[in-house]
C-alpha cells in the first residue's frame, strides 16, 4: 500500500513536471534579473572666494541610471557670483548615453548647452563626446571634446586624484585644462591651450555619501586666451578658496 | 542543541523507530541552540513532517530590534534533523508578502526538490504552501536557506542534520555552531552601495600614512614598486571582504558576542561541532585557543581526521571537528572575519555563564603579487626582484623566510595536477577587471591573512576523503570556466558573462564523468557551489574529498572531478549573496 503511493507520488510528480516542463517555465522567474539602479552626485558643490574678493556658488555634478554596461548620464557645471545681478552662468549641462568599453572606462556621447542661464540667453549648443573612468594609478578622468553648431571644436580634460589620510579623510589634487582645436571668438575660445585649473581640498567624510570639504584652487589662462583677457583689463590668472560639500544619494 | 549520545538513548530511538512509526525520524530539535536558547521559540514536529512557516517579524538582535525572516518564530530557523534513509517531507509555508523558497543545501534531491526559482521551481507564492519530498541518501551536517532574491541576508536560513543510518556520530555529544553575518541595513540597500560606491564598507585601506611607513622600512624604490602594480591595476591590496563588520553584526546560532552563546559539555567527552557558515558575505577563520580540533568531515561528507588548530571556513562551507576538552574550564569559540573586521565569540563551557579569554583581532591582511597570479618567476620578467614580504608568504614560499619546519610540511603534500591554462588574447571584456597572468594551484596555502600563523591551520592539500566513492572512472573531458570580476563596476561573472547575459546553461551529458576546471580571475576568494551533484576535489589525494561548495583563492586554478548522474537544470554560483545577485550566476543542465 505504502509503495503503491509513492508510485503514485512519483507519477503525479512526473506528470507536474512534464507540465511545468512544457509551459510553466516561461512563466517562472528568473534566478538573477537584470539591475539597474541610479545616482546623483555633487562631486563639488561649493562656496569660494577669489582673489578679487567675488563670492561665487559653484557646482559640478552628475547623475546616472542603468546598469553596469549602458547608463545614461546628465552632467552639469556651473557658478553663479553673489550679488553681480546676473544669472547663473552655466559651464556645461549634458544628456549623454554612456558604454562601458574597457573594465574602467565608459564611452559617451550626448548634447550640451552652455552660456547664461538668463531665460532668452543665447546658448550655444553642442556635441560632446567623452571618455570617463578611472586611468591607471586610480586618476578620475572626464576627457571629452565639443563640437558646436559652428564647428568649434574645444577639448578639455579633468582629471582627480584621492590620497587616502585616514579611512575617512582625503586630500584630493585636481587639473583642470581646457584647450580649442579651431577659433572660436565668438564664445572666446582661441585656438590653443585656454585654461588650466589646480585645486587641492581637503574631504571628510561625516558619512560615505556626505563629506565636507574645503580647499584652494589656482587658474591661469594660457596663450590667445590669456591676451585676449589681458587685452580686455582682465586678470590672467586668479587664486581662491572654497568651503563645500562632496555628497550623492 | 545539546545532544549526549548515550547507549541508552541509542536503544531509546531504536525502539522509538520501531514502536511509533517514525516519530522521532523527522523532528525539530527542540532547543536546538540550548543552553541560551529557550526564549527563541522552539517547535517539535508533532508528526513524520517538518512543518515551516516563513515571516518577516520584528527580533532582538544583540540588544537592537531587527525585522529579519523567521523560520517558525526564530532567526536563524529550526534545527531540521533528519535520519540517513528515510523520506524527508517538509511543508514550507510563506507567510510572507513576497515569493520564497527553500534550498537543501547539498543534498542529494530531485530537481524539483531543489528548491530554487526559476530553475528547479517557480518559488513558493505569499500564502501558500510548498511540499518538499524527498530520500534521504545521505547523512551528515548541511543547511538550508531561501534562494529568492537577498531572503539569505535577512537571516532566512537555519541548520540540517542527518544522522547516520547506525545513529552512531563518532562523540559523547554535539553542538550545532551556525555562522552568520546581520545588518540592519536594508540588504537591497547594501547591493546598491556597492555597485555605486566602489569600497563603502571597506574601513581597512591603505592610508598615507602605512605607504610613509613602508618608505622608512624599506626604502622609496621598493615601495613605489610595491604600490605602483596595485596602482596601475586601480585594485586595493586590501580589498578582502566587500561587506565588512562596518555594517555586520557576526552571529553564532543567532547571538551576538555579548549574549554569548554557550555549549556546555563534560570534561573527557567527545564532542563533536558541526559548524556552518551560513554567511551572505564572511568568511570566518575559526579556533578555539587552547584546544585542538580534529576534522572529521567536510561539507557533510566524512574526512580522514586531520587535527588543525584554526581553520578558514569560506561562506557555505562546513566542517566537523571532534574536540575533546580534558580539563573542567571555559574555552572561547573564535570565528573571526577574514578582513578582521570583526568577530563572532561564543564559550564551551562546563556550566552556564562562564566565559574564556576573547583573543584580540589579527592585523588586517593585505593581498600580495600572488593575488595578481604573479609568481616569482614573473615579477623577475617585470624587473621587479624584490617581493613584498606579505606576497612571498601568500603564495606558500614563507619558508624562506625562516619557517622552515612549515616549508617541510608543505612539501610533503602531494600537490594537484598541474593544470596549463592560457588565456585567449582578448580576455573576457569590460566584465573582468583582471586575468590571471599565471594561475596555480594554491590548495595548500592557509589564505591570506594566515600565512604567518604559528599554529596548525587547515588546508585543502590536507583533506582526504574518508573512503572511495562509487564513481571510479576517469573523467572523459574537461568543463573549463573562468570566474570573471570588475569591482568599481560590481560585475561578476563566469567567463566575463553575467547570467542575464548567457546563452543557455552550461551542458552535462547525463552518466558522464568530466573534470570541471575553474581558474579565478579575480582578486577576491569565491566559494563556489554545484547543486544537485558532489564535486571531488582533486587535490592529489586519495580518495578525493567530495565538496558541494569550492573556495577559490584569487589567481587560483582547481580542478574537480563530477559525475553527472541528476538529470535536470541546476544552479551554479558563487554562494558570496551579493555576486549572486550580480551576476555570478551559471544553470547546469544534465541531459
Amino acid at each position: 500500500m505504502k509503495k503503491l503511493k509513492v508510485v503514485m507520488f512519483l507519477a503525479l510528480a512526473g506528470i507536474t513536471n512534464c507540465l511545468l516542463a512544457g509551459h510553466a517555465e516561461d512563466d517562472w522567474s528568473e534566478p538573477v534579473k537584470p539591475y539597474r539602479t541610479g545616482q546623483i552626485l555633487f562631486d563639488r558643490l561649493e562656496f569660494t572666494r577669489t582673489d578679487n574678493d567675488a563670492d561665487l556658488i559653484v557646482w559640478d555634478m552628475l547623475a546616472w541610471y542603468g546598469g553596469d554596461r549602458n547608463r545614461i548620464y546628465f552632467k552639469s557645471e556651473g557658478k553663479n557670483e553673489r550679488g553681480d545681478g546676473e544669472p547663473s552662468e552655466l559651464e556645461s549641462a549634458e544628456i549623454l548615453a554612456s558604454r562601458l568599453i574597457a573594465p574602467f572606462w565608459e564611452i559617451q556621447g550626448g548634447v550640451g548647452t552652455r552660456g547664461s542661464m538668463a531665460s532668452g540667453a543665447d546658448r550655444e549648443n553642442y556635441l560632446v563626446f567623452s571618455l570617463f573612468g578611472t586611468a591607471p594609478y586610480r586618476f578620475e578622468m572626464d576627457n571629452s571634446f565639443t563640437v558646436n553648431e559652428d564647428g568649434d571644436i574645444a577639448a578639455s580634460i579633468e582629471a582627480e586624484y584621492d590620497i587616502r589620510l585616514s579611512q575617512v579623510s582625503y586630500l584630493q589634487p585636481r587639473l583642470e585644462v581646457n584647450a580649442a582645436l579651431t577659433d572660436a571668438e565668438s564664445h572666446e575660445r582661441p585656438s590653443g591651450f585656454n585654461d588650466v585649473r589646480v585645486g587641492l581640498r581637503y574631504r571628510y567624510e561625516l558619512s560615505r555619501e556626505f563629506a565636507p570639504y574645503i580647499g584652494v584652487y589656482w587658474s591661469r589662462s594660457l596663450g590667445n586666451k590669456a591676451d585676449l583677457i589681458r587685452d580686455q583689463g582682465g586678470d590672467e590668472s586668479e587664486t581662491g578658496m572654497v568651503i563645500g560639500v562632496r555628497m550623492w544619494f | 542543541m545539546e545532544k549526549p549520545i548515550k547507549p541508552g538513548r541509542r536503544r531509546f530511538i531504536k525502539s522509538a523507530i520501531g514502536t511509533a512509526s517514525a516519530l522521532a525520524l523527522a523532528r525539530i530539535a527542540p532547543s536546538w541552540a540550548y543552553p541560551t536558547g529557550r526564549s527563541y521559540g522552539d517547535v517539535i514536529a508533532a508528526d513524520n513532517a517538518v512543518d515551516l512557516l516563513i515571516r518577516r517579524e520584528n527580533l532582538d538582535i544583540g540588544g537592537r530590534i531587527g525585522r529579519p525572516i523567521t523560520i517558525n518564530g526564530s532567526m536563524p530557523g529550526p534545527l531540521i534533523r533528519l535520519k540517513e534513509g528515510q523520506r524527508a517531507k517538509l511543508n514550507v509555508t510563506n507567510g510572507m508578502m513576497e515569493d520564497t523558497s527553500i534550498h537543501w543545501h547539498g543534498i542529494i534531491l530531485p530537481e524539483n526538490m531543489d528548491g530554487v526559482p526559476g530553475v528547479s521551481f517557480p518559488g513558493i507564492k505569499p500564502g501558500s504552501t510548498f511540499h518538499y519530498e524527498y530520500d534521504v541518501q545521505q547523512s551528515g551536517t548541511y543547511w538550508y536557506h531561501s534562494h529568492s532574491g537577498l531572503q539569505e541576508q535577512l537571516g532566512h536560513l537555519g541548520p540540517l542534520v542527518i544522522d547516520p543510518a547506525d545513529g552512531d556520530i563518532g562523540a559523547d555529544r554535539e553542538h550545532v555552531i551556525l555562522l552568520s553575518d546581520w545588518t540592519f541595513e536594508d540588504p537591497g540597500e547594501v547591493f546598491r552601495n556597492l555597485t555605486v560606491a566602489e569600497g563603502y564598507y571597506n574601513y581597512q585601506q591603505r592610508t598615507l600614512s602605512d605607504t610613509l611607513a613602508d618608505i622608512r622600512r624599506q626604502g622609496l624604490a621598493k615601495t613605489w614598486q610595491e604600490r605602483s602594480m596595485w596602482n596601475q591595476m586601480r585594485m586595493s591590496a586590501r580589498d578582502i571582504l566587500d561587506v565588512t563588520g562596518s555594517t555586520y553584526t557576526y552571529l553564532i546560532n543567532g547571538r551576538d558576542n555579548a549574549t554569548n552563546w554557550t555549549a556546555l559539555y563534560k570534561p573527557g567527552e567527545k564532542i563533536r561541532l558541526r559548524i556552518i557558515n551560513g554567511s551572505a558575505m564572511s568568511f570566518f577563520d575559526f579556533r578555539i585557543p587552547g584546544l585542538e580540533m580534529t576534522v572529521v568531515s567536510a561539507d557533510g561528507q566524512p574526512v580522514k581526521p586531520v587535527t588543525v588548530d584554526e581553520f578558514r571556513i569560506g561562506v557555505a562551507e562546513i566542517y566537523d571537528v571532534i574536540v575533546t576538552p580534558k580539563s573542567d574550564r571555559p574555552y572561547t569559540l573564535f570565528a573571526e572575519s577574514m578582513d578582521r573586521s570583526g568577530y563572532v565569540r561564543g564559550t564551551l563551557a562546563t556550566t552556564l555563564g562562564q566565559e574564556a579569554a576573547v583573543p584580540e583581532l589579527r592585523p588586517v591582511p593585505e593581498r600580495g603579487m600572488a593575488a595578481m597570479g604573479m609568481t616569482h618567476e614573473m615579477s623577475r620578467d617585470t624587473g621587479d626582484m624584490n617581493m613584498p614580504s606579505s606576497a612571498a608568504d601568500e603564495s606558500g614560499m614563507a619558508g624562506h623566510q625562516g619557517h622552515g619546519g612549515k616549508m617541510g610540511k608543505t612539501q610533503q603534500r602531494p600537490s594537484a595536477p598541474d593544470l596549463g591554462i592560457e588565456h585567449a588574447s582578448g580576455g573576457h571584456g569590460p566584465a573582468a577587471a583582471m586575468i590571471a597572468r599565471n594561475p596555480v594551484s594554491r590548495l595548500n596555502e592557509p589564505g591570506v591573512g594566515l600565512e604567518d600563523v604559528s599554529h596548525r591551520v587547515l588546508v585543502y592539500g590536507d583533506l582526504i576523503g574518508a573512503h572511495p566513492w562509487p564513481d571510479e572512472r576517469e573523467p572523459e573531458r574537461d568543463i573549463e570556466l573562468h570566474l570573471t570580476g570588475n569591482m568599481e563596476k560590481y560585475m561578476w561573472s563566469f567567463d566575463g558573462v553575467k547570467y542575464t547575459e548567457v546563452d543557455g546553461p552550461v551542458e552535462f551529458f547525463h552518466g558522464e564523468r568530466l573534470r570541471l576546471i575553474m581558474v579565478n580571475d579575480t582578486m577576491m576568494d569565491h566559494p563556489i557551489h554545484l547543486h544537485g551533484m558532489w564535486m571531488e576535489l582533486e587535490n592529489g589525494q586519495y580518495p578525493r574529498p567530495r565538496k558541494h561548495t569550492i573556495s577559490l583563492k584569487p589567481s587560483e586554478v582547481v580542478s574537480l572531478q563530477i559525475s553527472a548522474d541528476a538529470l535536470g537544470s541546476w544552479a551554479f554560483h558563487c554562494h558570496l549573496l551579493y555576486h549572486m545577485k550580480a551576476g555570478m550566476f551559471r544553470v547546469v543542465k544534465v541531459s
